[in-house]
């Protein structure tokens, strides 16, 4: 039972994958689907058994490599957390799977676009029930690779290439940080294994425990996309929207978000590594929330609040509330999916169109994607009672009682309020205003198969009762801290204020009185300030891609290689040699005389080298 | 009171020697000067075969004696089948057999 949870999805991958031609499209949709809604259902059964009647499971599978000193071996490690984590990741993943086999149906290439989601759901699962950092590092990989797969699914978009080139790369800049950290903790403890390392913490250097913890949070900075490597995802947008839900919101980029959660006993021995995950994830949640609100994508808007979230579960861990952490990332799966595939439903209602610019009035031909889209927009702001509310406010509290990173509840405070305000621009552009949609599209805009709705079905009742009901589970260790009810209320009004000021200004034409496409200087340098995201993009290019891509072709091209290399190496070698060859044969000029000079001045220094002993 | 037979040998040879080298114009001074070298040589045996009080040199001095006789006839009979090819007899311009030039070892780099 255990072990079928990691390989069922392996199996429906690799058939659906190798013989795709043979089961067909419909046969590779019911196969994988199938296949992980049976893991749904044993991964239900695990969290009974692990998380509600609390008896963890440790399996040693076998041995993979030993050297003497260090031995590694597979095993799946089943605890509360692992349990949890399984029933984000298959659930999301299952309804993922029946979503696509609709969303992708005039696609020919179903069952290559099922066979990734199957392996990528088999990565993300052996992540998570790995039972030492080296079965973590496979699947974290494994989910980097995915990610590049289903990115690039339409590869003949030059857009989609560089996004997926992009994603790849700048995750392989956080697993460095991973890597390093391994390496340390090897040095360190000489095991990875994770009970052997928190049995061993005692052990560990203090200076060398804060170098271990920088690393890992690197290695999830970069997963997670948390503020310098966060560029990665909203340009991983250009995939298919299952993918965006699938990876982008529910699944891959938590993966960060949980090596935190389970290095927590390593991170707790550290207060400047907690010090600065909470300052990152606080400036995370602050930036992507400014930046959402003036993107005009629809998809790049749920993709910054993705971040945004993110940014919440990080400094969650920051000030070493790990199980309201993951309990919000439990809750942000479900919400951000549901948003995600509504998404998908709009784009496919109005023929791929992404611009929100180019929507509106939609709520008349598909009121019920609206009405999912609402659901998960409250859930996502934290409505009182949605599953938003119940992580949110408390991280929100939780930040506030640890006195000393006070800013924190501010920003994530003021964060709340932009996530309103663009939770509502989104819904209000889409859905309510008047239309600027082509005739023919808004026309033929309607609500899509079941094959779509039935997923988003599943997800607003998980957007609705999953905070309420795993609220006892998860935070049964979690005791709220003691804050005024004003700064308890303050969250909340914030959010209220953000939806009627978008509500206000997005309604009244207020807008185009004084708002943002007025020309004044100001206003437009602060707009493309945000719209380009704080301009990360650009500094990046500018101070590290463009350097480092001129080092490469000036240094090591063109110096080294062509340089050092060539001139030092084979051609500088055979060309010496074939000028010294040539003016040896000048001597023989083919005159008599000149030889009988070269004899006679020979053999006298022949004689005269013998006659002096040499 | 031999040294100064020793000396007129020793510089006879050198002197064809240098006939030989700083030569550039015809071909039978060349062919002169290996003559002369010829003859120093055996003059030096003959000298010294008088010294030690041995004939074993001057048997040689005959033989090279001959073997120059048959050396120039050779020389001389190739010299005339040369001029009669070539139209000249001058040393500078035999020079067929050079070594590779090096544009034309460029063609393979």
């Amino acid at each position: 039972m255990y072990i079928l949870v990691v390989f069922i999805p392996l199996v429906s991958a690799m058939i659906s994958g190798f013989l795709g031609r043979k089961i067909g499209t419909k046969g590779a949709g019911v196969l994988t689907s199938g296949c992980i809604s049976i893991t749904v259902i044993i991964s239900g059964w695990i969290f009974y058994e692990t998380a509600l009647n609390g008896s963890s499971t440790y399996l040693k599978l076998w041995g993979w490599f030993d050297s003497e000193l260090f031995t590694a071996v597979f095993g799946l490690q089943f605890d509360s957390l692992t349990s949890t984590m399984l029933i984000l990741i298959t659930s999301v993943s299952a309804l993922v799977h029946i979503y696509s086999t609709g969303y992708m149906s005039d696609d020919p290439h179903i069952p290559r676009f099922l066979s990734y989601l199957s392996f990528f759901t088999f990565l993300m699962i052996v992540l998570v029930t790995s039972d030492n950092y080296v079965q973590l590092f496979i699947g974290w990989e494994g989910v980097g690779l995915c990610s590049y797969l289903l990115i690039n699914f339409w590869l003949t978009r030059i857009k989609a290439n560089k996004a997926a080139m992009k994603a790849m790369l700048i995750n392989r800049v956080g697993d460095i940080g991973l890597l390093l950290a391994m390496f340390l903790i090897i040095k360190e403890l000489g095991t990875l294994e994770y009970s052997t390392i928190y049995s061993l913490l005692g052990l560990i250097d203090r200076k060398n425990l804060t170098v271990i913890c920088l690393l890992l949070f690197f290695g999830a900075v970069g997963k997670s996309a948390q503020l310098g490597l966060h560029t990665w995802l909203p340009d991983a947008m250009e995939g298919p929207t299952p993918v965006s839900a699938l990876i982008h919101a529910a699944t891959m980029v938590t993966a960060g978000v949980f090596l935190i959660i389970r290095s927590g006993p390593l991170f707790e021995g550290s207060s400047l590594v907690l010090t600065v995950v909470t300052f990152l994830g606080a400036l995370t949640a602050f930036f992507a929330a400014t930046t959402g609100v003036v993107q005009n994508d629809l998809k790049k808007v749920i993709a910054y609040s993705t971040c945004s979230q993110l940014g919440y579960m990080v400094m969650a861990c920051g000030v070493s509330n790990y199980s309201t952490s993951l309990f919000h990332l439990l809750n942000h799966g479900f919400f951000k999916a549901l948003l995600f595939l509504s998404a998908g439903s709009v784009i496919h209602a109005v023929n791929g169109e992404q611009d929100m610019r180019k929507m509106g009035g939609l709520i008349r031909s598909i009121p019920f994607t609206y009405t999912m889209v609402l659901i998960g927009s409250l859930s996502l702001m934290g409505f009182p009672y949605l599953t938003g509310f119940y992580s949110k406010d408390l991280i929100l509290e939780l930040a506030y009682g640890k006195y000393y990173i006070i800013f924190a509840y501010w920003l994530g405070s003021f964060s709340a309020l932009l996530t309103a305000f663009y939770s509502i621009r989104l819904i209000y552009l889409t859905f309510i205003t008047n239309t600027n949609a082509n005739k023919g599209i808004f026309r033929g805009a309607d609500e899509s198969s079941s094959n779509i709705t039935f997923p988003l079905l599943f997800l607003a009742f998980g957007s609705i009762f999953v905070g309420y009901l795993a609220k006892e589970v998860v935070l049964s260790n979690t005791v709220s801290p003691v804050v005024s009810n004003f700064i308890k209320i303050t969250p909340f009004v914030l959010s209220l204020v953000g939806m009627f000021l978008a509500f206000t200004v997005y309604s009244s034409g207020a807008i185009f009185k004084w708002g943002v496409y007025r020309k004044l200087e100001g206003q437009r340098v602060l707009y493309t300030f945000l719209n380009s995201a704080w301009q990360f993009n650009y500094i990046i290019n500018n101070f590290f891609v463009s350097y480092l891509w001129k080092f490469g072709h000036l240094i090591t091209y063109r110096i080294i290689d062509r340089g050092l290399l060539e001139i030092i190496g084979p051609r500088g070698a055979s060309q010496l040699l074939i000028k010294s060859t040539q003016r040896a044969s000048n001597l023989q000029s083919g005159t008599v005389f000149n030889y009988a000079l070269i004899m006679i001045v020979f053999t006298s220094l022949f004689i005269l080298g013998n006659n002096m002993g040499f | 009171m031999f040294y100064e037979h020793v000396a007129i040998g020793a510089v006879l040879f050198v002197l064809g020697g240098l006939g030989v080298v700083f030569n550039r114009s015809n071909l039978i001074i060349m062919l002169m000067s290996i003559e002369l070298m010829l003859l120093a040589i055996s003059f030096l045996f003959l000298v010294n075969s008088v010294i030690i009080d041995d004939l074993i040199g001057q048997i040689f001095a005959i033989m090279i004696i001959t073997v120059a006789a048959a050396e120039s006839a050779i020389g001389l009979a190739v010299l005339v089948a040369y001029y009669r090819v070539r139209g000249t007899i001058v040393v500078r311009s035999l020079n067929l057999l050079r070594g590779i030039k090096i544009f034309f070892v460029e063609c393979f780099i």
